[in-house]
């Protein structure tokens, strides 16, 4: 049987497919990637391109989040500023209820009430990067203004319009909450309330002025029962944020095993494609200069 | 009885027949890196004849050389040589177009992801002008990535298209040259010669041929006939029969055959084959992909913008344009001038994020074809990179196995100059000898002489 005479077209094969190894190896290695076309790995491209998908939703979900939380957080922080000069209301409508108190003393109890409503009127007005709070889905700022024709004195520019925002895939949370529902409410209006208050300590009886309280006490009930629901946003993005967190680090880790390289195993591949390529390398130089010729001088 | 004569007359036929031996062996050895050469081997035979009943040794007599060869390795490594023909044109052209569609943070996938998390950043605020503006360049730069995937397609067919024509203009040529050497073959063989070298080179040019398309190989009425894989002739004897390349109104490239038939979807084999492959299977079936993402992308949005309003309060209008005929993803423009056009408003206020829902629920929605943008996407990108990665380790195989045919036919056909090196020795020893041979018998012409003349 005659072997094929031809070494070096040999040689040059296994020269090519060892350096085609070796290049492999070290672009892997330089990249830290794996798959560095699809066709290197076509389920795993694919793959990765649905997982990249989902990293980017997960990211604007957490951006969503973000922003609903520091909208919520701001509405959170007008309402509790509300509570607390509501309650200051009801304790100088009580002071003012009492039988002691003089015309003078109740005519000065109505002016620090309405410098509360006036408080209250600019909390309701609150805006975040110039959108109002609580005007509802409407751009109007203020969400309310002073309106003398209303029974309140104040009447609503927005709308009850109620708008939501992703933070999970099938998660969404509400960013606001309509003013007309918090402030001029049907079961507890904080301006009509105020408004009653300062009327009866202006002119009213005792009994008067202990309904007003009432009805501000109403109010306030109100309001707090609505910033209940600022509270639940908060919580639920809260719980969705570091839902999202360890979700990102477990999509990309999905993608570095998809596409990027172990590093254990490229390091070894690269050995191997070096002693693969020296191996031959020396086969080559010991094989190709022999010939009979050397033999016959 | 011989005689001295007779003895003179075996030796100088010897050195003859070794002078020839020691040319095929000077011939093999200056050819040892010609390709496609096939070493030839010198035939001597030995002379006796009957002369009155007892048989008398008439020395060497040189028959001529013979190439060795073996036609069935012959045509099995042009079938290797067409097949891996086929498969580099291929493994080029699609390696080209994932290259295109390696991008992971560029690409129609991360422009999909782009527009829709700006999109939804509307939801807290959607009445601010800047985040709207960013959502209209997001969704040109979609249109953007689709007219590039789009134009890696089409690079690719014209790719293909310019490899098919120059390809038959070689072939063409090989064809011709093909010819002419069968010509000379048919004269040599017809002097009773051996084709030798020229049936090396025109196995050689055949060969080439096979890497530009698929031949088969057979003899009509004695004629060598090279005619394409489906039957068409390329060389009939010392005939050429020449492929014409016509332009199609599609801007494909056809090809005819010596009659003028089309032939082009018969082809296969070699880079012709290939380019045609790709050409008319691959790539139709992912631009048909890419088009039909494109188009129903933009009908689904189009309809979720439909049902909203505009900052102004206007009704939604539609955010892409698909062109009616043509390819969606090489024609798709947006449609939207300003970001106020953006329809998320569900009742028509200007702070309402209502429609922002249906907008995102494109993402998330299958489209008519099955799957959502995202995972349409996605598995157009594995397609494409199914169709490299079959093509390379097909690719692959081919080589190797072309490789040891090669190695096959080389230990057959090949060169060894340590084999030609011990044949120079034995060669030139045996023309030592029959001079010696010479040298002795004229000693004894001489002796003989000297003896008739001292008498």
């Amino acid at each position: 049987m005659r072997v094929d005479p031809n070494l070096s077209a040999l040689l040059n094969g296994g020269i090519q497919s060892t350096e085609q190894s070796l290049n492999t190896a070290v672009s892997q290695l330089a990249s830290g990637q794996r798959v560095q076309r699809p066709s290197d790995d076509p389920a795993a491209a694919a793959a990765n391109l649905q997982s990249l998908a989902e990293s980017s939703n997960v990211d604007r979900y957490t951006k969503n989040g973000d922003s609903v939380l520091s909208q919520a957080q701001m509405a959170d922080s007008a309402l509790s500023n509300v509570v607390s000069e509501l309650n200051q209301a009801i304790a100088l409508g009580t002071q003012g209820a009492d039988g002691s108190m003089t015309t003078e003393d109740r005519a000065s109890i109505a002016i620090q009430v309405q410098s509360i409503l006036s408080d209250v009127v600019g909390q309701a007005n609150s805006t975040f990067n110039g959108v109002s709070l609580f005007s509802g889905t409407s751009a109007a700022a203020p969400a309310f203004v002073a309106d003398s024709t209303s029974p309140t004195g104040y009447s609503y520019q927005g709308n009850s319009g109620v708008n939501s925002a992703n933070i999970g895939d099938n998660l969404e949370v509400n960013v606001n909450v309509p003013g007309d529902q918090v402030f001029t409410n049907a079961s507890g209006n904080v301006f009509g309330s105020l408004s009653g208050l300062i009327s009866a300590l202006g002119a009213g009886t005792t009994d008067d002025i202990g309904n007003a309280v009432a009805a501000v006490k109403t109010a306030l009930t109100n309001v707090s029962q609505q910033r209940v629901l600022y509270a639940g946003v908060v919580n639920q993005i809260n719980a969705q944020e570091s839902f999202l967190s360890k979700e990102t680090i477990s999509l990309t880790s999905q993608q570095q095993s998809l596409t990027g390289i172990d590093m254990s195993v490229a390091v070894s591949n690269l050995t191997q494609a070096q002693i693969a390529h020296s191996t031959i390398l020396a086969a080559a130089a010991k094989v190709l200069p022999t010939s009979l010729l050397d033999y016959l001088k | 009885m011989i005689g001295l004569s007779g003895s003179l007359s075996i030796a100088t036929e010897a050195l003859g027949a070794q002078t020839a031996a020691l040319e095929v062996a000077n011939n093999n050895i200056a050819n040892a890196n010609t390709p496609g050469y096939s070493r030839q081997v010198v035939s001597l035979s030995s002379e006796a004849s009957v002369q009155n009943g007892t048989t008398v040794d008439e020395g060497v007599s040189y028959q001529g050389f013979t190439s060795v060869r073996d036609a069935v390795l012959g045509m099995a490594i042009n079938g290797a040589t067409s097949d891996q023909g086929s498969l580099t044109a291929q493994s080029k052209l699609l390696t080209q177009i994932n290259t295109a569609f390696a991008g992971t943070t560029t690409g129609i996938g991360a422009s999909l992801s782009t527009l829709f998390s700006d999109l939804s950043a509307l939801s807290t605020n959607p009445s601010d002008p800047s985040a709207r503006q960013t959502v209209l360049s997001d969704a040109n730069a979609l249109v953007n990535s689709f007219h590039q995937g789009a134009a890696v397609l089409s690079s690719a067919t014209k790719a293909a298209n310019q490899q098919v024509s120059s390809a038959v203009a070689q072939v063409n040529e090989l064809s011709q040259q093909i010819a002419s050497l069968n010509g000379q073959i048919a004269s040599a063989e017809a002097n009773g010669g051996d084709g030798g070298t020229l049936t090396d080179q025109r196995d050689e040019l055949t060969t080439q041929m096979a890497q530009l398309i698929g031949v088969s190989t057979t003899q009509t009425g004695g004629a060598p006939t090279l005619t394409t894989a489906n039957g068409s002739p390329l060389v009939i004897g010392d005939t050429p029969y020449a492929l014409q390349v016509t332009t199609a109104p599609d801007g494909m490239a056809h090809i005819l055959d010596g009659q003028g038939n089309d032939i082009t979807d018969e082809l296969s084999g070699g880079s012709i084959g290939g380019a045609i492959t790709v050409r008319d299977d691959t790539l139709p079936a992912l631009s048909q992909q890419l088009d039909s993402l494109a188009s129903q992308f933009a009908d689904a949005m189009n309809s979720a913008q439909a049902g909203g309003y505009d900052l102004n309060g206007n009704p939604g209008v539609a955010m892409f344009a698909v062109p009616a005929t043509g390819s969606a993803a090489a024609g798709i423009s947006l449609s939207l001038t300003t970001g106020y056009q953006i329809a998320i408003s569900s009742d028509g206020s200007s702070g309402s994020s209502g429609n922002l829902k249906a907008l995102l629920a494109v993402q998330s929605n299958n489209l008519p074809g099955g799957a959502n943008p995202t995972d349409s996407y996605a598995s157009l990108v594995g397609n494409v990179g199914f169709a490299g990665s079959q093509v390379n380790s097909a690719l692959a195989a081919t080589t190797s196995s072309l490789q040891q045919l090669t190695s096959q036919r080389d230990s057959e056909s090949g060169v060894s100059i340590d084999e030609e090196t011990a044949n120079l020795i034995r060669y030139q020893q045996a023309y030592s000898a029959a001079a010696r041979v010479i040298s002795s018998i004229n000693d004894l012409y001489t002796t003989l002489m000297s003896i008739s003349l001292g008498e």
